[in-house]
């Protein structure tokens, strides 16, 4: 109860890190590859730590005399991001008595010490983002939290819209596909202020049939939302409706026995360009469920810049946090991991993972 | 790596097959345009989804879809495909602004069906487990691949229901019982007095804006004659109910309103009632035994009976396609009642696109409409002639070349 207080309390610090947790020392990593993000690979690369963030990534990086230097000799590149994850908060991810709870923050029922939390994290995966469940049509604020030392990204991340089925309850209003639109077009639109200014609030809209899609469309057209659907098997279908509308998509999870169709649909929306994001569902699915995603959406012939991308930079510009997290760059938090090898392969494992430039797993421990 | 490379390389250009242009000649024996002319051996030029020509004689041009007959897309005014228990909206029972397009499942496998059907245009409404459900929008009934060509109208008509099914049992529709269905009217005399106060407080709203609730400017455009209501009501209780609601309106001075009354099954028992009020009818599909919905009984000669009085007649097979029930078939049967080829042609093609008003869009064969056409082997509505090709907006829906591989 004490730990889960704090946490709480630290929860409530938003952005600002926990001061012990943010490494103060400098050192440099020398790597055999080094993936920068967005397609840039270097090999024989440095990548400089300087109070938790990184100061410097590249080739012939200009490191202090007597800077202490870790060596590596295969792939480091930034931590991955997962969505869609419930992890730590108790399966309370949603209150369904209310059809609206747009100003509802999930953070605030987040206990960053679960069990599940550590295991994403020996994973690679550096960033969760807790996402309400759709089971209210306004659900509030997903919360996007590292693994490591309870930093909590954003607080107030996408907000989260349903026109899925299940926001739907015969016992409160409303009870239809036309009574939930309806609500929502009120919400949304000028002068009520249930909803914060949908101008200024990326969304992350639940659609999971076509015709939710079309819908949703439809909704972010007539109010200028910016954001992602998820939750959709066969988004890539409106691929090139979805890419005009420039919103994202959320895929996955998928593991084995997935149908041929739903990874179709995940190679349609990487060619028609729309911004991707793999769903985790973590604690229900394991943590390593996230490369796996990955992995048999490249061998149904997604481009593996886009796959890439989907578990890293491109997760973390949907989420909101592409200025703290998703590529190893000048400024940007230290989260790395140390690979035993190309991490789009799947017999990969992360030898060594740092958040906020600390180490704080390593394999074997 | 290198290799995933590769193969998304060679994947990547394989773009989706435009398996049919919307450009087309099609030549029939007889061409039936539900505008007046029956032509024989004529050529319709469809071009970029439009009727281009309609030109008589001659003979088929080369590349032409062939046909016995051609006779415009069928207009179908009750398909009923919204049907699940989500659909329902149980927290109120008068939701007249309430929009059957946000709720419409387009992609529903059922379409395919009931387009091949010779189907063209749908009006969707909402389910009738409400006094009033909502605004019901007309769908083209297959079309490009986001479903957002298909919308031809979202707000065609306010749909109401007369009669048992709003008051079904007194709990939800599905679901528990709870108090929000305390408000649900659980009988006849509540339906009726459900429409009434949804009409008279709408009405109160013109003069004073404090008055206005959710619904109330799509009940004042039903008032002002701007929207028809169209009303279920199978039996002839409800009928009258309905008629009797139209006159109160009118008497009221509340306003003008256009009423179409859908299931009209026994509207054969007091036609003059119908001819009296101005209201036009949707027969639901015939019953073998004549026994149809909510237990009315319908004769085989109502379409001709009401036909003959000069009541606007639609029929409908309420989103049936098997062989023996689609709405051809419908026509066939009205046919064989004694209604005239002609009449029975308007009433599955222009007469429901005019009640809904989309008839400048769809509805018969004239130049510069959509090219929404249906291509049969023989005499249209004959029980040995089947629909052997579709176009939707100049699409092939059922493609009438023999041993066409049909598009899915």
């Amino acid at each position: 109860m004490t730990q889960a207080l704090l946490w709480a309390s630290l929860a409530a610090l938003g952005a600002s890190p926990l001061p012990l947790a943010r490494g103060a020392d400098t050192f440099a990593v020398h790597a055999a590859e080094l993936w920068l993000g967005d397609g840039q690979r270097i090999e024989d690369g440095v990548l400089l730590v300087e109070g938790g963030r990184i100061k410097a990534a590249g080739r012939g990086v200009d490191v202090p005399l007597g800077t202490p230097r870790i060596e590596h000799d295969s792939v480091i590149s930034a931590g991955l991001i997962a969505f869609d994850c419930a992890v730590g908060l108790d399966g309370e991810t949603s209150e369904p008595k209310r059809s609206v709870l747009a100003t509802g923050r999930l953070i605030d029922a987040f206990d960053a010490s679960a069990e599940g939390v550590a295991a994403a994290l020996s994973e690679g995966i550096t960033t969760l983002v807790l996402t309400p469940a759709p089971t209210t049509l306004a659900g509030g604020r997903c919360a996007v939290v590292k693994t490591a030392h309870g930093t909590v990204l954003s607080a107030e991340g996408l907000l989260a819209l349903s026109l899925s089925e299940e926001a739907l309850d015969p016992n409160r209003y409303p009870t239809s596909p036309s009574g939930a639109m309806t609500e929502l077009e009120r919400l949304l639109g000028a002068g009520q202020g249930a909803l914060p200014a949908a101008a200024r609030v990326a969304v992350l809209i639940e659609a999971p049939t076509r015709d939710d899609v079309r819908r949703a469309l439809g909704l972010a057209e007539r109010h200028g939302l910016r954001g992602a659907l998820s939750g959709s098997r066969r988004a890539g279908e409106l691929a090139e409706a979805i890419a005009a509308a420039q919103l994202a998509v959320v895929v996955g999870p998928f593991a084995s026995g997935v149908a041929q169709r739903e990874l179709d649909s995940v190679v349609a929306l990487g060619r028609a360009r729309v911004p991707l994001a793999f769903a985790l569902e973590l604690p229900t699915r394991h943590p390593a469920g996230l490369r796996l995603s990955a992995s048999l959406c490249l061998r149904a012939g997604l481009d593996p810049a886009a796959a890439w991308s989907a578990l890293t930079s491109g997760a973390a510009a949907v989420a909101g946090v592409q200025t703290r997290v998703g590529r190893l760059e000048r400024g940007l938090d230290a989260d790395f991991v140390l690979w035993s090898g190309n991490p789009l392969d799947l017999s990969s494992r992360p030898v060594a993972v740092f958040v906020d430039g600390v180490r704080a797993h390593q394999r074997g421990e | 790596m290198i290799l995933g490379l590769i193969l998304s390389s060679l994947l990547a250009p394989v773009a989706v097959q435009e398996l049919e242009g919307n450009s087309w000649s099609v030549w029939a024996d007889r061409v039936y345009t539900a505008a007046g002319d029956l032509l024989e051996g004529a050529v319709i030029r469809v071009e970029e989804g439009k009727i281009a020509a309609v030109a008589p004689g001659g003979s088929a041009p080369a590349g032409a879809l062939r046909a016995a007959a051609v006779t415009p897309g069928m207009v179908d005014l009750s398909v009923r495909l919204l049907s699940g228990w989500t659909g329902v909206e149980h927290a109120r029972e008068v939701n007249a602004g309430m929009r059957a397009s946000d709720a419409v499942e387009l992609f529903d496998e059922r379409w395919k069906a009931v387009a091949r059907s010779g189907v063209t245009t749908a009006l969707v409404n909402p389910p009738d487990f409400n006094v009033i459900g909502g605004l019901g929008l007309a769908v083209k009934t297959a079309g490009g691949p986001d479903g957002a060509a298909r919308e031809l109208a979202p707000e065609r008509v306010v749909r109401g229901a007369m009669g048992a099914q709003p008051s079904t049992r007194n709990h939800p529709a599905f679901g528990r019982p709870e108090d929000l269905y305390s408000r649900r009217p659980t009988t006849r005399m509540g339906v009726e007095w459900e429409h009434r106060a949804a009409f008279y407080d709408a009405a109160a709203s013109r003069a004073d804006a404090q008055r206005a609730f959710p619904g109330s400017p799509e009940l004042l455009r039903v008032l002002d004659g701007e929207l028809p209501f169209m009303v279920q009501a199978w039996t002839t209780q409800d009928i009258r109910t309905a008629v009797f609601l139209k006159e109160e309106i009118e008497r009221e001075g509340l306003g003008r309103p256009r009423f179409v009354i859908d299931a009209a099954a026994e509207a054969w028992r007091e036609p003059q009632l119908l001819v009296r009020s101005g209201v036009a009818v949707v027969l639901p599909p015939f019953a073998p035994l004549g026994r149809t919905g909510e237990d009315a009984f319908m004769t085989i000669g109502s379409a001709k009976l009401l036909s003959d009085l000069g009541v606007p007649l639609a029929l409908s097979a309420h989103g049936n396609t098997s062989a023996g029930n689609s709405l051809c078939r419908q026509a066939g049967w009205a046919m064989r009642g004694g209604l005239s080829f002609a009449a029975a042609l308007a009433a599955v093609t222009i007469t429901p696109a005019r009640l809904i008003g989309v008839d400048e869009r769809v509805g018969s064969l004239e130049v510069g409409k959509d090219a929404d056409l249906v291509l049969w082997s023989g005499e249209p509505f004959e029980a040995s002639s089947a629909v052997i090709g579709v176009l939707i907006d100049g699409r092939i829906v059922l493609d009438p070349r023999a041993g066409a591989e049909q598009a899915d």
